[in-house]
């Protein structure tokens, strides 16, 4: 699969420190909007910790400490100035376990343009909140009962109520942290064909342990050991033939 | 023989039955050798350690005759005065039951001691025939608590055998022990409950209740004396100064400044910053409350009222409903601050994160995902805190007034159920008259309704934490 | 299964997140997340203020009222009208020789004889300070000596603050001739309640609240102790202890005065106990603190981690056995902490002991657990009421020793809960 010319976000050096102790190690990566981009690697191998890089979620904690350079269409996220909360609407993230907020279904996915302020009046917003939930591939199942509480819905379609959430703010890239981790096989699948369609439309980058997920939603892939990166390339060329023995381990079994 | 000196010397004797029954145990016990339940010297093994027969024999001695003079102390004083009253000069005695009781009373706080001399002349000639009652029957009571302890003991230390199973019995006591220990809770409720119930009875026997819970003029005084008036104990003007201080004034003051300081802890300090601000919070919570009642009634009441004059407010008390609420909600904001901090914390992580992933900032979280999320725990903690507020006297007591108003001006002087409580108990007066038993009425009113309170805040705080589970 | 997504619905154009509009909104909210942390933190700034503004007045109207102002007097001994022999003053029954004398006529005597007209500012209470004099050295008598009395309210008002006219002038006078100075009231910490300000201390009350938590202590850390370690340890899980769990936590909430009503009906009413005895309010206040004890006793217990509890009955201890040679010594700490949090509540507490008629006028310390007592937080109560402007400077200077008699409890705790804490 061809790269695509221009990287939508891409990565230089990054070293991260949780206080004393080094997370992440020179990672260099490059993410584009034509391709999902999958993080594979065995539990502890920072894959998750990067991904909370791309969006700054890290400032959160107060110890860590991220170096290197990270720029979004060409701008470095890090510099100061960038705008966190602006970055973080163009840079969307979905969650490991489903974390709807105790509110309706419309508000969940009013949430981000409210507090953007994308919509100027109520109309506005319903349209963004139909689109979004369609998008999402949830309108049919709730279009009915946008006043229930979100906390309510099963747990596939509470991930999926999170990824129209993050879609309702029109971001350019959406980070994903294990997003199925917590469903069962049939809300995984739907979350996987929910992936396929919003591909082209953002820059997608997937964190999972699972490697059959990996291949099956992504066209490149990035293997993380140890706070380093391993190899990146496509991702028939890595599961097929990679390059490196850790990645051949990993993928064949022998260890994760 | 006095109390002292009788229950040293059971306890003495304890001491000496669990030395000699462990002695005789040890005696009893094989040398240490080999595993077998019978050694070489043909002795079988004891049960029990030899510390538990020397407990058994102990417990023997101490029981009964403990149990004993509780008893007689209870029992003593009526035989003491039977005794007393047989003597000639009794027949002296008035027929009138309350002075013949005063004099008896007098006598007998001569005859142990209790006072110097007796005012009433009548009294002197019960003296001495009190004294040597007294004397006769603690001689009496002090010999049959003996004889108890050793026959309790005699009967420990003649069951001192290899196979006794001491131990399991001194558990068995142990055991009893701790049960009794957790039931005094209940008693104690049983107590309250029982208490305020039948005092409230026997005032309602003299008022109406429907006067009392709903009736508009509280006016003790009038109706102690005696002019009979019955709208004097309508407790509406107690309840409504109650709720003035309690629940409004004082939440008021707790409800903006504890959340903001439970947010601003959890959200916003430093570590460094957090270890000192809270410790500083809970001093708040360890002030006496007479500290604080001292504080508003002499510098918050007085400050208050010169202002409410500056302000042009003419009739403004200097006993005002404004000064002891304020200051009984700076004495609230650290239990609605720990409770917030409580329901803010247990809001899972995960939902902050989702918030700030989207591009809110952190008051944007904080309001508009934490708030509502906590929201439950935080109604609960709020619950407990007027729960509080209601049932706090010395505040009330020093810096609210005493006239019952139903007024909405906080610079006005409202009273409280807790004030007009220590008011009406802390006078001169009988115990049987309606006036007491109003104090005890209020009480009843004052513990149900914290109660409720407490149940339902608990039960919020709990389903909440069990949603979050 | 899921509608596509229509065809028709056209991508909404990309955010202009550079736009003008977007970052005047961008600075908004910004500024409006600045505001929020500035209430933030004013709330609690206000609590500290609050906090530092109450130890503060109470510092600066307490600090003085651990001195008096008194007032250097010559007694001329062997001039006086008193015939005395100080050999009686050595031996037995020099108290009652001391009380033959009329000190009071004679202290205002030497009084008048050394001030003149200023004589009149002498404390009513005086006399108590010539009388101990004396009884301390008996030789006294056969000299002229200069005394240091205690100052009358009015004159020690004028001294600290704004007394009278009348007194201000006295004090400049006495104050410009060197008479009158300003020494530590070391009654203050020795003697118990009067009805004259300068006379009063506080020993009394501390002495009652001693009596009173012993009282408190004795019965209620056994009694919770155990409670704690039956529902921990053994309680079936039933009817009964679900409702002395409901007790229990119930209790630890019903407001103090309720516990008062009870004292009053039941240790007064039908136990007929002696009325405001540290025995009855220790008994009141043992009641109030038990539950404190349970809760925290138990929340010890259970932080001692079951492998312990495992590991003693495998080698074959018996249930008792692990609980009182395992268990409780391990959660000890923890019920220490506990328990002198419970019992600082305690100390503090005031209303209940009202009920109970603690507020008696107690002028001299209790003897007993079954004297008539007082404690220290109801002294204060006690004295807020006392007209005489005297009272407020006493009142706050008990306040502080109340307070630092609290915050030593709480240290202890603090230090307790430090050294034993342990992980697990």
């Amino acid at each position: 699969m061809p790269q695509s010319s221009t990287p939508k976000m891409s990565a230089r050096n990054v070293n991260v420190f949780y206080g004393e102790k080094q997370a992440i190690q020179n990672v260099s990566i490059d993410v584009d909007t034509d391709n999902v981009t999958a993080f594979i690697g065995p539990s502890g191998c920072g894959k998750s910790t990067f991904l909370r890089t791309l969006n700054r979620m890290n400032d959160t904690v107060a110890s860590a400490r991220v170096e290197g350079e990270i720029t979004l269409d060409g701008e470095n996220i890090y510099s100061s100035g960038m705008d966190v909360v602006q970055l973080r609407a163009r840079v969307g993230m979905v969650f490991q376990k489903p974390n709807p907020f105790p509110k309706s279904i419309y508000d969940n996915i009013a949430y981000g343009p409210r507090i953007h302020g994308l919509a100027s009046a109520k109309a506005d917003l319903d349209v963004i909140v139909e689109s979004s939930l369609r998008r999402a591939g949830l309108w049919d199942e709730v279009k009915d009962r946008l006043k229930d509480s979100g906390t309510a819905l099963s747990g596939g379609q509470q991930q999926r109520l999170c990824i129209g959430r993050a879609i309702a703010v029109e971001p350019e890239v959406i980070l994903m942290d294990e997003p199925c981790s917590a469903l069962d096989p049939i809300a995984t699948a739907k979350i996987e064909e929910l992936i396929h369609e919003l591909r082209g439309r953002y820059a997608i980058v997937i964190v999972t342990h699972n490697m059959q997920q990996a291949a099956r939603v992504s066209q490149r892939t990035a293997f993380f050991h140890l706070g380093t990166l391993v190899e990146y390339g496509s991702t028939s060329e890595i599961f097929t033939n990679p390059r490196e023995d850790r990645t051949k381990d990993y993928i064949t079994g022998r260890y994760g | 023989m006095n109390g002292v000196a009788i229950v040293t010397l059971i306890l003495g004797l304890g001491l000496v039955a669990w030395l000699s029954a462990r002695a005789k145990a040890v005696r009893l016990a094989p040398a240490p050798s080999g595993g077998a339940s019978r050694n070489r010297s043909g002795r079988p093994l004891l049960h029990s350690l030899p510390v538990y027969h020397g407990w058994y024999a102990a417990l023997w001695v101490l029981a009964p005759a403990l149990l004993f003079l509780v008893i007689w102390a209870n029992v003593m004083p009526g035989l003491v005065t039977e005794r007393a009253l047989q003597d000639s000069a009794a027949a002296a005695l008035p027929i009138d039951a309350m002075s013949r009781s005063a004099i008896l009373t007098e006598a007998r706080n001569v005859a142990l001691g209790n006072a110097q001399a007796a005012f009433d002349p009548r009294a002197n000639a019960l003296i001495e025939p009190y004294r040597s009652a007294h004397r006769f029957y603690s001689l009496g009571g002090a010999l049959a608590a003996l004889m108890l302890a050793f026959a309790g003991g005699a009967f420990a230390f003649t069951r001192i055998r290899p196979d006794f199973r001491a131990r399991t019995k001194v558990e068995r006591v142990v055991m009893s022990a701790l049960l009794v220990a957790s039931l005094i809770a209940i008693v104690t409720t049983v107590g309250i409950v029982g208490s305020l119930l039948w005092e409230s009875l026997r005032f309602f026997a003299m008022v109406n209740p429907f006067d009392f819970l709903f009736g508009l003029k509280w006016s003790p005084q009038s109706a102690a004396m005696g002019y009979g008036n019955e709208d004097a104990f309508g407790a509406v003007p107690l309840f409504w100064g109650t709720i003035f201080i309690g629940a409004i004034i004082a939440m008021f003051v707790a409800i903006p400044l504890g959340l903001m300081s439970a947010i601003y802890l959890t959200q916003y300090a430093r570590p460094a910053a957090r270890a000192w601000l809270k410790p500083m919070l809970e001093v708040l919570a360890g002030v006496p409350t007479v500290v604080y009642g001292y504080f508003a009634a002499l510098t918050i009441a007085p400050n208050l009222r010169d202002f409410a004059a500056w302000v042009g407010i003419s009739n403004a008390s200097s006993e005002s409903a404004l000064a002891a609420g304020l200051v009984m909600g700076v004495m609230i904001i650290p239990f609605v601050s720990s409770m917030a901090d409580d329901s803010i914390n247990s809001v899972p992580q995960s939902m902050r994160d989702g918030s700030l992933a989207m591009g809110a900032t952190t008051s944007e979280t904080i309001k508009q995902v934490l708030i509502p999320a906590a929201l439950p725990g935080v109604v609960g903690g709020v619950l407990l805190a007027v729960s509080r507020a209601i049932g706090e006297t010395m505040i009330v007591v020093m810096a609210a007034g005493l006239a019952a108003n139903l007024t909405l001006n906080p610079f006005a002087s409202v009273t409280t159920v807790t004030t007009q409580i220590v008011q009406l108990l802390t006078g001169d007066q009988e115990f049987e008259s309606a006036k007491t038993l109003a104090a005890f009425a209020l009480g009843l009113v004052l513990f149900v309704v914290t109660l409720l309170l407490n149940i339902v805040a608990l039960h919020v705080v709990k389903r909440y934490r069990e949603a979050y589970e | 299964m899921n509608a596509p997504i229509p065809s028709t619905e056209r991508r909404r154009a990309p955010t202009d997140w550079k736009g003008a509009d977007m970052q005047k909104r961008i600075a908004a909210r910004y500024s409006s997340e600045r505001r929020f942390r500035m209430i933030g933190l004013t709330a609690i700034l206000m609590s500290a203020g609050f906090l530092a503004f109450l130890l503060i007045s109470m510092l600066h109207e307490g600090a003085s009222g651990f001195t008096r102002t008194e007032l250097a007097v010559r007694v001329d001994f062997p001039k006086a009208p008193i015939v005395i022999d100080p050999a009686t003053l050595r031996g037995e029954g020099a108290d009652a020789v001391l009380a033959s004398v009329n000190w009071q006529a004679l202290t205002d005597q030497a009084a008048t004889g050394a001030l003149g007209q200023d004589g009149v500012w002498i404390a009513p209470g005086a006399w108590l300070v010539m009388r101990d004099a004396v009884k301390a050295d008996p030789s006294l008598l056969q000299k002229s000596v200069t005394l240091s009395l205690p100052a009358s309210d009015d004159l020690d008002i004028a001294a600290k603050s704004d007394g009278s006219p009348e007194a201000e002038a006295a004090y400049a006078r006495l104050d410009k001739a060197g008479i009158a100075t300003r020494a530590v009231n070391w009654d203050f910490l020795t003697s118990s309640d009067a009805t004259d300000p300068t006379q009063v201390g506080i020993w009394g009350a501390f002495k009652g609240s001693l009596l009173t938590m012993a009282v408190t202590l004795l019965l209620s850390f056994p009694v919770g102790v155990l409670a704690a370690l039956y529902l921990e340890e053994y309680a079936p899980r039933n009817r009964w202890t679900d409702m002395i769990e409901v007790s229990i936590n119930n209790l630890a909430a019903v407001p103090s005065i309720i516990f008062g009503l009870l004292g009053l009906a039941v240790f007064l009413n039908v136990m007929h106990l002696p009325r405001s005895a540290a025995l009855v309010g220790g008994m009141t206040l043992a009641l109030m603190t038990m539950p404190v004890i349970v809760i925290a006793g138990r929340n010890a217990i259970k932080a001692v981690p079951p492998s312990i509890r495992d590991a003693a009955l495998g080698i074959g201890a018996s249930p008792i056995q692990v609980v009182f040679h395992h268990v409780l010594p391990l959660a000890l700490p923890g019920i220490m902490t506990g328990t002198i949090i419970g019992m600082a509540r305690a100390l503090g507490e005031t209303a209940p002991l009202l009920m109970i008629g603690m507020r008696a006028f107690i002028a001299s310390p209790p003897g007993g657990i079954t004297d008539p007592a007082t404690v220290l937080p109801v002294q204060i109560f006690l004295w807020s009421d006392e007209v005489s402007k005297g009272f407020v400077e006493k009142t706050s200077a008990a306040i502080i020793v109340l307070l630092l008699f609290l915050l030593s409890m709480n240290s202890i705790a603090i230090y307790l809960r430090n050294k034993f804490e342990r992980r697990w």
